[in-house]
């Protein structure tokens, strides 16, 4: 009776002992992967001040689109723009068009790496809405914008 | 029942509450601005909603943040095209009252908006007890750093930037910043 | 006047439930069970109470009474009927009401349909439903009220977020995951009833908790197809699933229903896993609740998260009470639940299903580890970091395959345990299911390792289930001679829990292997084109022919004509167009998608130049996606038949 009970605790013991150590392997793998798969969220003059570490490393960058410096290709479906907080700004290059009212001061995330070159390769460019409703001013309606497109005005 | 497994259980969800209220008390959306603690950019702006005496300014006036220098400045970015900033509206209309006999400016500053919307929207709250200036081109709004509507930004008597609300701001918020800036000036200014 | 009904209605359920719940109490400590007739109509007038503020809230937006502050913040003039109704879940307070309704029906439902039922378990059960509904009561009165007064009525107002009026699955995507979600409170307040009288141990709890949960499951099951669809349709990126926190809420509680489902036939079937299974129950509610609050309070950033206020403190308090509960009711039991068995040998039914509750726990544990780290980075470290797709693909795949194969593995072996022959002889022939799945991948183009390596998985559970059927099946027509396809019938009708089971076994192999193929062999190309010009893609000719634009009552539109040619004939014109909508500073692109069973074509307009002189076209061609949702109603149909009432003399007899 002892004999096979003190065998039985040993087994769970054991099994417990098992468990335990499945479970610190499964964490120690999901941290891990944690660890090589975060982006930071940074700003242009944290990313600056990074330094080498912020090179090459996936990055999301948030900031507002510097007035006066979107440049957008059609053709090439080149962008390029700056990012700024005020105190510092980054050169973005992104391939691919840019939402359809990109403008100057809009807040915007994009994600990428930041090149050795000094000019950040945006993967993902999102635009920022930090609230939903907003009315058009004079002349941005788009049936405003874009008159020479609008069959017969009204349906 | 056993009672003292189960009290050992539940007091495992403890540091998991406190944890999530910590969460709570965070902006997900905020972008770290490393405006806070820098000079406040200067600006220039003309007011165009004189807002109600005592603290009223003629429309047309120019305010600048170097003239404000010496009052802590809370800078409310706003529009009337934005939802969240009416429910902020009472609170900020309601807490410049309160603290009008204090060195406390408040001050709206119109976002990517028309002046004659923004007056009709103040008329449509039924007034603001502080003036408005507006933002052509929305050139002060980058400069500090503006990530949209409504957003407050406080400025101590040094003419620094010590905190940024993003977000309607809740009337608890709005008086703990501010009580907490009137006391540090006194504390620093008389050792 | 219909902002004054639904608000009375809806203090006046709060009233009641409350009323509802501290009657059993009472009845205990009073000894006055009779009692808990009065928690009965509770139940029945609270449904009828939410039933009536919500018809106030339809009805408010429907006649656009501006003056109820919800109507004023969702409704517009110019929206269509349609979404007019389905914006009643568009935003927080209106999701708020939803949500009580729901929980207020599956109440009433619990105690109709168990109306015959002796005993305190079910009164129980739900008064615990009720007590969550009193949450819900304090939600809709306080933070989340929707019939403020707004005064002065605003004439209009903004209507609903354009991306819920972009697309008619809305209509179907919240409601049906509100069922879902809400519907995993059924089997927690069985279990909480449970321990509360003490039938713990007793199977009636586990069988009425296992139908309901499966109820539920069905319903999040088409909630997230559904919601994986609208993104694909809507969103314009050409994918179904981004590891979103708000995606992660909902297919968590999923993952440990689904745990729940598989241990509970261990514990039916052997006595074993019986705190295990309690756990996952109680754990599945959790979840539900902790999703809402992650995505309704702001506490992490995500796309679909609604705008934070106070409401987070509130949930923070409820999943306290919850938690603590919880904790303290199971582990005051669990002396109780001790297992009557022992494990059968390693190669049984058993262990497969030991092993597929332990991965889908570590999967439920990866996405939640994922989904929250975010806020654990900026607590411990003061860093803000995001926790993108290349973390959970990583952690995840890994998993996903292991349980594809688990289900080839589990339905082939029985319970207890066989001799090593005969494990050879049940699991050696499905492997050539596996080399033909390898051979078909390789044949089309397919390279991706774990793309394979589904497919693979996949292609032996097929082979393994199907062989199941196929036993069944050719038993009953060698034993009673019956045409195969009365066999079917027959075999499926005998045991509707097994092979409704299988068939939504079959459908998540079509889910996966349609999941690992479309992105495995996914093309696309961005171009920018004149009118006249041309693109091409995986053998298609993408010609644009004019960038136009019209006017409808809510919204402009600017679409760019499109026509898809292959080998010179033209197969189809499609029009990825860009919604603007008034209230929104960005048009909402709507993508055009020409779906066949071989794949989707899916064009989204990126850009166009204002004179109409150019527009920037994506093209993305994904094959077998139309199979993702295919596959997803094959889940539900499997489940269907495991639910279909069987004649109430069977039943007894199963529990």
């Amino acid at each position: 009776m002892t004999a096979s009970t003190t065998a039985r605790t040993r087994r769970r013991r054991g099994a417990g002992i098992a468990i335990a150590v499945l479970v610190a392997a499964f964490a120690w793998m999901v941290f891990g992967g944690l660890d090589k798969n975060v982006v930071f969220f940074l700003t242009p003059a944290e990313l600056a001040a990074k330094g080498n570490d912020g090179y090459e490393v996936p990055v999301r960058l948030g900031g507002q689109v510097k007035p006066g410096t979107i440049k957008w290709d059609d053709r090439t479906r080149d962008l390029r723009f700056a990012v700024t907080d005020g105190s510092g700004e980054i050169l973005v290059h992104s391939t691919g068009a840019p939402p359809q009212m990109f403008r100057d001061g809009m807040g915007v995330v994009v994600e990428g790496k930041y090149g050795r070159d000094g000019v950040f390769r945006s993967s993902s460019l999102m635009v920022k809405h930090s609230n939903e409703y907003r009315a058009p001013k004079a002349g941005e309606r788009p049936q405003d914008m874009y008159k020479t497109l609008m069959q017969g005005g009204k349906t | 029942m056993n009672w003292r497994r189960a009290l050992i259980a539940g007091a495992v969800a403890i540091p998991v509450l406190f944890f999530f209220a910590w969460g709570l008390t965070r902006d997900p959306g905020e972008i770290p601005s490393p405006l806070p603690g820098r000079a406040a950019p200067d600006f220039a702006l003309e007011v165009f909603a004189p807002g109600e005496p005592p603290l009223a300014r003629a429309v047309g006036d120019t305010v600048r943040a170097s003239a404000l220098k010496g009052r802590i400045v809370v800078l409310n970015f706003w529009a009337s095209w934005c939802l969240a900033c009416r429910d902020e509206h009472t609170i900020l209309s309601q807490g410049a009252r309160a603290y009008a006999d204090q060195p406390v400016t408040f001050l709206g500053v119109l976002y990517n908006d028309e002046p004659r919307k923004g007056n009709a929207w103040i008329a449509e709250m039924g007034g603001q007890s502080y003036p408005s200036v507006n933002d052509p081109g929305a050139r002060t709004a980058i400069e500090y750093g503006l990530y949209g509507v409504p957003e407050t930004f406080f400025v101590n008597a040094e003419g620094r930037v010590v905190r940024k609300h993003t977000g309607p701001i809740p009337a608890a918020v709005l008086k703990g910043i501010l009580d907490s800036l009137l006391a540090a000036p006194r504390a620093a200014t008389t050792p | 006047m219909t902002r004054l009904i639904g608000l009375d209605a809806l203090w006046l359920s709060l009233a009641v439930s409350l009323f509802g719940v501290l009657l059993v109490p009472a009845a205990i400590i009073r000894r006055r069970p009779e009692w808990l007739a009065w928690t009965r109509s509770a139940v029945y007038t609270n449904f009828a109470l939410l039933t009536l503020a919500a018809g106030a809230m339809v009805y408010g937006l429907v006649a656009h009474d501006f003056s109820i502050s919800y109507v004023a913040q969702v409704g517009s003039r110019a929206t269509p009927l349609l979404f007019t109704v389905i914006s009643l879940w568009g935003a927080l307070e209106g999701s708020i009401l939803f949500w009580a309704w729901v929980l207020a029906f599956y109440a009433a439902a619990v105690l109709w349909v168990n109306r015959d039922r002796e005993g305190t378990l079910v009164p129980y059960a739900s008064a615990v439903i009720l007590a969550v509904a009193v949450f819900f009561g304090i939600l809709l009165v306080g933070p989340a009220n929707p019939f403020h007064l707004v005064s002065p009525v605003p004439p209009d107002g903004p209507g609903p977020n354009p991306l819920l009026q972009n697309h008619i699955l809305m209509a179907v995507h919240p409601p049906l995951l509100y069922l879902g979600y809400v519907g995993l409170t059924v089997p927690f307040a069985f279990a909480v009833a449970a321990m509360l009288n003490g039938e713990v141990l007793q199977d009636h709890w586990v069988v009425l908790a296992r139908r309901w949960t499966l109820v539920a499951w069905a319903l999040l099951s088409a909630a997230i197809i559904a919601g994986m669809w609208w993104s694909y349709e809507v969103l314009g990126w050409g994918g179904y699933w981004a590891w979103d926190p708000v995606e992660n809420a909902s297919f968590m509680p999923w993952l440990t229903a689904t745990a729940y489902l598989h241990s509970v036939m261990v514990q039916e079937r052997r006595g074993l896993l019986r705190l295990w299974t309690l756990n996952l129950v109680v754990a599945t509610f959790v979840l539900t609740i902790l999703g809402t609050f992650l995505t309704r309070s702001g506490i992490v950033s995500s796309v679909h998260a609604f705008t934070q206020g106070t409401i987070g403190w509130y949930f923070l308090a409820f999943i306290g009470v919850v938690l603590v509960a919880a904790l303290v009711l199971v582990a005051g039991n669990s002396d109780r639940l001790k297992s009557e068995g022992q494990l059968g040998g390693v190669i049984s039914r058993d262990t497969v299903f030991l092993l597929n509750n332990l991965l889908l726990t570590a999967f439920t544990f990866t996405v939640l580890v994922g989904t929250l780290f975010p806020l654990v980075a900026e607590a411990a470290r003061g860093v803000k970091v995001s926790v993108g797709e290349p973390f959970f693909n990583r952690m995840t795949l890994p998993i996903c395959v292991a349980l594809l194969f688990l289900m080839g593995v589990g339905p082939a072996l029985p319970w207890r345990g066989v001799s090593n022959d005969e494990a050879r002889s049940r699991l050696l022939p499905p492997a050539v299911g596996a080399a033909l799945a390898l051979v078909i991948a390789l044949m089309s183009g397919v390279r991706m390792p774990y793309a394979l390596l589904a497919w693979v998985s996949a292609g032996y559970a097929i082979a393994a289930v199907l062989r199941e059927y196929q036993r069944g099946v050719g038993g009953r027509m060698r034993a009673r001679g019956e045409r195969w396809l009365v066999a079917l019938v027959r075999l499926v009708r005998g045991n509707r829990r097994r092979y409704g089971g299988f068939l939504s076994h079959i459908g998540v192999f079509v889910v996966a292997l349609a999941i690992a193929t479309s992105s495995a062999l996914r093309r696309e190309h961005e171009q920018t084109l004149r009118p006249g010009e041309s693109m091409s893609l995986a053998g298609f000719e993408i010609r644009l022919d004019k960038v136009s634009g019209r006017e409808e009552p809510q919204r402009a539109v600017i679409g760019a004509a499109v026509t898809i040619l292959r080998g010179g004939a033209v197969l189809r014109r499609m029009e990825p167009r860009m919604n603007f909508y008034p209230t929104q500073q960005s048009p909402v692109p709507t993508p055009d998608v020409r779906s066949t069973p071989a794949g989707d074509l899916y064009l989204t307009l990126m850009a166009f130049r204002p004179d109409g002189t150019t527009a920037t076209i994506k093209a993305i061609h994904e094959p077998l996606v139309p199979w993702i949702w295919i596959g997803g109603m094959i889940v539900i149909l499997g489940a269907l038949v495991a639910l279909w009432p069987t004649p109430a003399r069977a039943t007894e007899a199963a529990a």
